[in-house]
């Protein structure tokens, strides 16, 4: 296999995952007993009184479906959900937030999101697994003993618990950083950098902190196993440097499972927007959604839900497209 | 000339120490090829540590010492202390497995720019190593390559490339071609014997092939539950063996046009952990006496050059009844 047949492969795969996604988050709804437009109607019914004539009714019936996608058969209706969500992107309008666009919201939403999880995935991937390497690597010195047991303590802590122990401590013994956190309105700036960076330090702590003791944990055994591989042995044997031993032998073959493991947790990255942003009010997706959730904004849950599967597959994509990078049993066949 | 004297290596167990190579002297001179040979456990790979200097926990040099017949830099003698700092320049090592010995994600030449404080220009050293290895009979791009893109001859091949690209004094080879099919270790072995030839450098080769000794070694070393019974020149050796052990060993290798079932060696060796007494292999001898069992024999040479650890080594009765 080429690596063209395996970049054709994975991005293959990629457009079959989005869009058995978007085909389940369309369905999904519509199984559900209740009509939303229904639901409205008699709200505005309720509001105006009995003052509404029934052909006003019937044209508002037919507009919202129209607003909201919902005219014609299952099968109409689930073309154009895919023509609009493809094609032009489009939610429709909130309910709350009526008549801003959905996809607005999102957009607006969606870099915090991305830049908080983002960073801080990746930072607690690099800084766990060189932790993780040296307390492999060192197994037989007491000292990077130390670092593992850093590992064991982090890793079982729920992840609210350790958010709110940060707070705790971050905030309020020790006020270092804000309790609530404000950013700008305008969004990034050359000028407000600084600022969101120093509110986003608080919710960006517990995240690394809670990626931390799984990748310490995993990298600490994969660098045990990996150096008593006769690859190492032999490496030793020909006096390669102990540096050499550990980054260029131990941590380059070890890496390769945490890549992936990367791929798997960038998966997970909106579970965690949501508790995240709920408890430091951050204003990403996962605030979008929960208030989606609550206030029956159907068009924005939508429209996070299919944001968030599109976000997830193309992180896997991305990872998957650069794995070949770092094994070249997969580049060169 | 490398002399061992009287070596005794142990490795510290949740049981105990155990001797996995007690007590072997010996002198192997410069620029030969000198063959282990020896059942499973009988202490050929450790002896290889030891000679090689990677001595760590749990092995251990209990007593004894190795002087390697030269001299470092700064003029001191080589023994097993400092040999380290020597590692790929004046001694060697090809080990056993090729395809799990090289680092499968970087290319195979910077594996070569690996060795310890490597100076120089390393494009200059990487065309020495570019005509090195052509002159292997490997073609100039296989450095080029990651190790999963070679075959396992061509990869063996690297390996030996490796282990004699700076012209060491001393190449340690622990069963070098037991992972490849016949005719690629015929190949591998006439390439090591060519080097050998040409660079005069001492081979120390460990294979339980003992065709393969015979076709390669100039001397040979039998060993037997961690103790050396018998050690020659390998001729001398297969024509007029010693050591009733040895006498076995021989005995059980198969001969063209001989169909006769061969018979192995009854018995197994003595567990190094028992209290042992006499003569170790003195369970499984069919000359063995009751002198065997009590009185350990010495390591003596009976004829000059070829020495053995038996109490009827010149004996009639051994030269006779066991062949």
């Amino acid at each position: 296999m080429s690596i063209f047949q395996y970049f054709a492969k994975r991005i293959g795969l990629y457009l079959v995952v989005l869009f058995i996604g978007l085909t389940i988050t369309f369905f999904l709804p519509r199984l559900m007993p209740t009509n939303p437009i229904d639901g409205y109607i008699s709200q505005i019914e309720s509001r105006a009184g009995q003052s509404l004539r029934p052909e006003a009714i019937a044209a508002l019936r037919s507009n919202l479906e129209e607003l909201y996608g919902l005219k014609g058969d299952i099968f109409t209706q689930y073309v154009n959900y895919l023509n609009r969500v493809i094609l032009h992107f489009d939610f429709g309008p909130s309910f709350t937030n009526y008549p801003e666009p959905v996809s607005d919201m999102i957009f607006r939403a969606l870099p915090w999101t991305l830049g908080l999880l983002l960073v801080s995935t990746i930072v607690s991937w690099i800084i766990g697994n060189l932790i993780g390497l040296v307390a492999g690597y060192f197994h037989n010195k007491r000292s990077a003993t130390v670092l593992e047991v850093v590992g064991i303590l982090l890793y079982p802590i729920p992840y609210y618990i350790l958010a709110l122990t940060v707070i705790l401590v971050l905030a309020y013994f020790l006020p270092v950083f804000p309790l609530s956190p404000t950013f700008p309105a305008e969004g990034l700036t050359f000028g407000n950098a600084g600022t969101i960076l120093f509110n986003s330090a608080l919710p960006a702590i517990t995240l690394v902190l809670a990626g931390f003791g799984w990748n310490i944990l995993s990298m600490k055994s994969l660098a045990y196993t990996t150096k008593e591989e006769p690859y190492v042995t032999y490496a030793r044997l020909k006096g390669t440097s102990n540096w050499k031993r550990m980054t260029r032998y131990v941590f380059r073959n070890a890496m390769l499972p945490q890549v992936t493991a990367l791929a798997l947790s960038l998966g997970t990255i909106f579970n965690g927007a949501l508790l995240t942003e709920m408890l430091f009010s951050y204003p990403g997706v996962g605030l979008l959604m929960r208030t989606a959730a609550s206030s029956g904004d159907y068009n924005l849950l939508y429209g996070s839900i299919t944001m968030s599967i599109i976000a997830v597959a193309t992180a896997g994509l991305i990872i998957d497209l650069i794995y070949p990078l770092f094994d070249p049993r997969i580049r060169n066949r | 000339m490398i002399r061992l004297n009287n070596v005794v290596a142990s490795y510290k167990t949740e049981r105990g120490v155990v001797n996995a190579v007690d007590g072997v002297s010996l002198e192997i001179p410069d620029g030969c090829i000198v063959g282990i040979a020896g059942e499973s456990g009988c202490g050929k790979s450790t002896l290889m540590k030891v000679i090689y200097g990677d001595i760590g926990f749990p092995l251990a040099l209990a007593s004894g010492s190795v002087d390697y017949g030269f001299s470092d830099d700064s003029g001191k003698p080589v023994t097993s202390r400092n040999i380290q700092k020597e590692w790929f320049k004046r001694i060697s090592y090809v080990p056993q497995s090729s395809m799990s010995s090289l680092n499968p994600v970087i290319r195979i030449r910077k594996q070569f720019l690996d060795f310890q404080d490597q100076t120089g220009n390393k494009a200059q050293i990487l065309e020495q190593v570019k005509s090195y290895v052509k002159k292997l009979g490997l073609p100039e791009e296989s450095i080029d390559s990651y190790p999963h893109q070679l075959s396992g001859g061509m990869r063996q091949r690297i390996m030996i490339a490796m282990a004699t690209f700076f012209q060491p004094e001393i190449i340690l080879a622990d069963e070098p071609t037991t992972a490849l099919d016949v005719v690629v270790q015929k190949s591998i072995l006439l390439l090591l014997m060519d080097l050998q030839e040409q660079m005069g450098n001492t081979i120390i080769l460990v294979s339980h092939d003992m065709g393969v000794h015979y076709q390669v070694t100039d001397k040979m070393l039998i060993m037997y539950a961690a103790k050396a019974v018998e050690y020659g020149d390998s001729e001398e050796i297969f024509q007029r063996p010693l050591h009733p052990y040895t006498r076995l060993l021989i005995n059980s290798l198969p001969t063209i046009g001989d169909d006769r079932a061969r018979e192995g060696i009854p018995g197994r060796p003595p567990s190094l952990w028992n209290k042992l007494q006499g003569c170790r292999f003195a369970d499984r001898c069919p000359l063995a006496t009751d002198r065997c069992r009590n009185e350990e024999p010495e390591f003596v040479e009976y004829r000059p050059g070829h020495f053995a650890a038996c109490h009827y080594a010149d004996s009639e009765a051994n030269l006779s009844e066991v062949s």
